[in-house]
């Protein structure tokens, strides 16, 4: 008995110290990146040991990357122009000029639209091919399945002359249609969708449900956590999509990838620049991170059904 | 509420090369406001009957008609009956609130203030009212099982369709529901269909019986029936805990000869005339220990408290019989048996059609059902 509790002891130390390494390798980099950022480019490139001590340099930093002319990186208020006169006052309705995007907003903007659209469409073709029998079910998965050994860089020229061919280049659909039906988005979906159990669904059938009322009603709830787990993965995926964006977007458009590249110049690498904007872009990730914290808690499904 | 007819309904599955006859052509009436109890062997058919009549399964021939109306072709939606299952499959994210009400809410343009008086009421007659604010995981097995019950109940519908629901609860608790069930179909008067594989619960519970093998209808009649008469062998095994002493016999005049030392005169020889060899059946409640009588070797004695159940060995048959509790040979002894003859069951050794019962009560009629016996 002793013995037993011994050896989980040792396998539990040894567990935590290996989470503890991961989380290490993991941070220190992110941490350094931040580090960076906060250093004069000076203090930055003279030294060759790693410095782990913030410097006082950030703003400083910041203001010269929102300087440059060629990227804007975080936006600002824009100019309305278009108004409505009432005679007792303006009301200005270009409200989409209220804030010029950066490069910063572009790329939340374009990961949240593609991952609520991409959501949708996984969840739905997950539901399809975990619950419904159909026929060429089997082909039609596999094939979904193969498109994921394609990479992108074979996909960038067909898919720019499809989005110049329907007018879409410079435009952010152009990055958000082509992946919405996300494979791996629809292969977790589908695995995960076929641990609803089938009496759950017949169940709302006799309740009078629609088979969109099962999905809608029954499926995505009890789906939450791989929901919020897919999310992150969508989100990030676009969040970090550069050489198509790069190819079919123009410099006012930039995403954040994009626009970190354009510091990367001929003659110069800014350095600290780079070091700010990368900062900049973690935060984004980390925030979505903490908010669907809370929805990864395992056993949605529990008390469903009695086994 | 209504009569519910299954005409010559049918229902194949495939499954690889091959066709499987879930359910053979089946004809049934379930009679306004009765409770059938479909009980069989696994894999005999009954579920799949039950969700043909829910309206789960598309079938492959025949009708179902719902009073005059013949709903075959409708989804489970448009049928208007509720089901109550095994596992209770209710909605993991809703509380027992939403559960009971969603179907009010899904197929009704009710207020939410009308649903929930109604959730309210259901529950109170259930006794679950103190649990509408909880989820599914956080109650007991019993408790799930009412919330399950409540969200059938609210539907006020055509037919309950239940597929063995009670055989996740304990003993205890499983026949705490059985009589509250049957109370609760009483009041409702609702036609309910019970699909169960325990023959006991069956037993209990079911206005009538319908015993289902391999896909078809054995015989459908009330408790007293099905097991006073039944039609088959199969239904004699199948119905009576425990279940019926089955052995070969052969046919010598108006003797009947059998394994060990088993011999009987028969004083009515009219069922077995033309048969060289039959079945015999004997129940284990019919048996009496006498001091001169058939011979048979005890081998194991199960004290019940109020009787003994006594298992024993005649001639390479186990016989079982249920003894007075105060009859306790031990294991080795050799004790005597016998029966009366209205007590004997005799069946055709091919086809298992019953030659004689235990009282010569009406046979099924056509319609598939036996009037009542009179013992």
């Amino acid at each position: 008995m002793r013995e037993e509790t011994r050896r989980e002891a040792v396998w539990q130390f040894l567990a935590y110290a290996f989470i503890l390494l991961g989380a290490v390798l993991t941070l220190v980099p992110l941490y350094w990146i931040f580090v960076a950022s906060t250093l004069d480019e000076q203090e930055f490139l003279s030294t060759t040991e790693p410095r782990l001590i913030p410097g006082d340099s950030f703003l400083q930093n910041f203001e010269s990357l929102q300087a440059r002319g060629n990227v804007q990186f975080v936006g600002h208020p824009g100019e309305m122009t278009q108004y409505v006169d009432f005679g007792f006052g303006y009301v200005y309705y270009d409200v989409w000029h209220l804030w010029d995007l950066g490069a910063l907003e572009s790329s939340i903007f374009v990961a949240v639209v593609y991952t609520l659209l991409s959501l949708v469409l996984c969840s739905m073709a997950g539901f399809a091919f975990a619950k419904y029998e159909f026929r060429f079910k089997k082909p039609m998965f596999y094939a979904i399945l193969a498109t994921l050994i394609l990479p992108i860089q074979l996909l960038v020229i067909p898919l720019f002359l499809l989005m110049s061919q329907i007018g879409l280049t410079n435009s952010y659909w152009a990055i958000i249609l082509p992946w919405a039906a996300n494979p791996l988005g629809i292969f977790l979906m589908r695995q995960n969708m076929r641990s609803i159990p089938d009496a759950l669904l017949e169940s709302a059938r006799m309740d009078g449900a629609t088979e969109f009322q099962l999905y809608y009603k029954i499926a995505l709830p009890t789906m939450k956590s791989s929901l919020a787990a897919l999310a992150i993965i969508l989100f990030l995926f676009q969040w970090n999509l550069f050489l198509f964006p790069l190819v079919i977007l123009e410099q006012g458009k930039y995403t954040i990838p994009v626009a970190i590249n354009q510091l990367v110049g001929a003659q110069r690498v800014y350095y600290d620049q780079i070091m700010v904007a990368a900062t900049l872009s973690i935060i984004p990730i980390v925030v979505l991170f903490l908010v669907l914290q809370k929805q990864f808690v395992s056993g949605i499904l529990a008390g469903s059904v009695k086994e | 509420m209504s009569t519910i007819t299954l005409d010559t309904l049918r229902k194949e599955f495939d499954s690889g090369d091959e066709r499987i006859v879930a359910v053979d052509d089946i004809d049934l009436e379930i009679r306004d406001g009765e409770f059938l109890v479909l009980v069989g062997p696994s894999g005999c058919g009954k579920t799949t009957t039950l969700r043909c009549v829910a309206g789960l399964e598309d079938v492959t021939s025949g009708t179902i008609r719902f009073g005059d109306d013949d709903v075959t072709d409708l989804r489970a939606r448009e049928r208007d009956v509720a089901m109550v299952f095994q596992n209770y499959a209710l909605y993991p994210h809703m509380n027992v609130r939403k559960n009971i009400g969603f179907g009010l809410k899904l197929s009704t343009q009710q207020s939410s203030a009308d649903i929930d008086r109604q959730v309210e009421e259901v529950a109170e007659m259930l006794g679950i009212e103190d649990l509408l604010g909880q989820k599914p995981k956080e109650l007991s097995g019993g408790q799930q099982q009412r919330v399950a019950l409540g969200r059938a109940i609210i539907r006020d519908p055509e037919a309950f369709l239940m597929d063995e629901p009670l055989s996740n609860l304990d003993a205890k608790l499983r026949s705490q529901m059985r009589t509250e069930l049957q109370t609760l179909q009483h009041d409702l008067d609702v036609t309910t269909v019970y699909v169960t594989h325990d023959q006991t619960e069956a037993m209990a519970m079911g206005d009538r019986i319908a015993v289902m093998n391999d896909g078809t209808l054995q015989q459908v009649g009330t408790a007293e029936a099905v097991y006073r008469s039944p039609v088959n062998e199969f239904v004699a095994d199948f119905i009576g805990s425990p279940s019926i002493n089955l052995f070969d016999a052969t046919v010598d005049g108006n003797r009947l000869d059998g394994p060990g030392d088993f011999g009987y005169r028969l004083a009515d020889t009219t069922p077995v005339e033309g048969y060289e060899s039959v079945r015999v059946g004997v129940r284990p409640e019919d048996i009496e220990l006498v001091a001169d009588g058939i011979d048979i070797e005890t081998k194991v004695l199960e004290p019940m408290g109020n009787e003994n159940y006594l298992y024993a060995d005649l001639g390479g048959h186990e016989l079982t019989a249920r003894v007075a509790s105060t009859a306790r040979p031990s294991p080795g002894d050799v004790v005597s048996f016998t029966f009366d003859e209205d007590a004997l069951y005799l069946f055709d050794p091919e086809t298992g059609e019953a030659l004689k019962t235990k009282t010569e009560g009406e046979r099924p009629g056509e319609d598939g059902h036996v009037e009542e016996v009179v013992g």
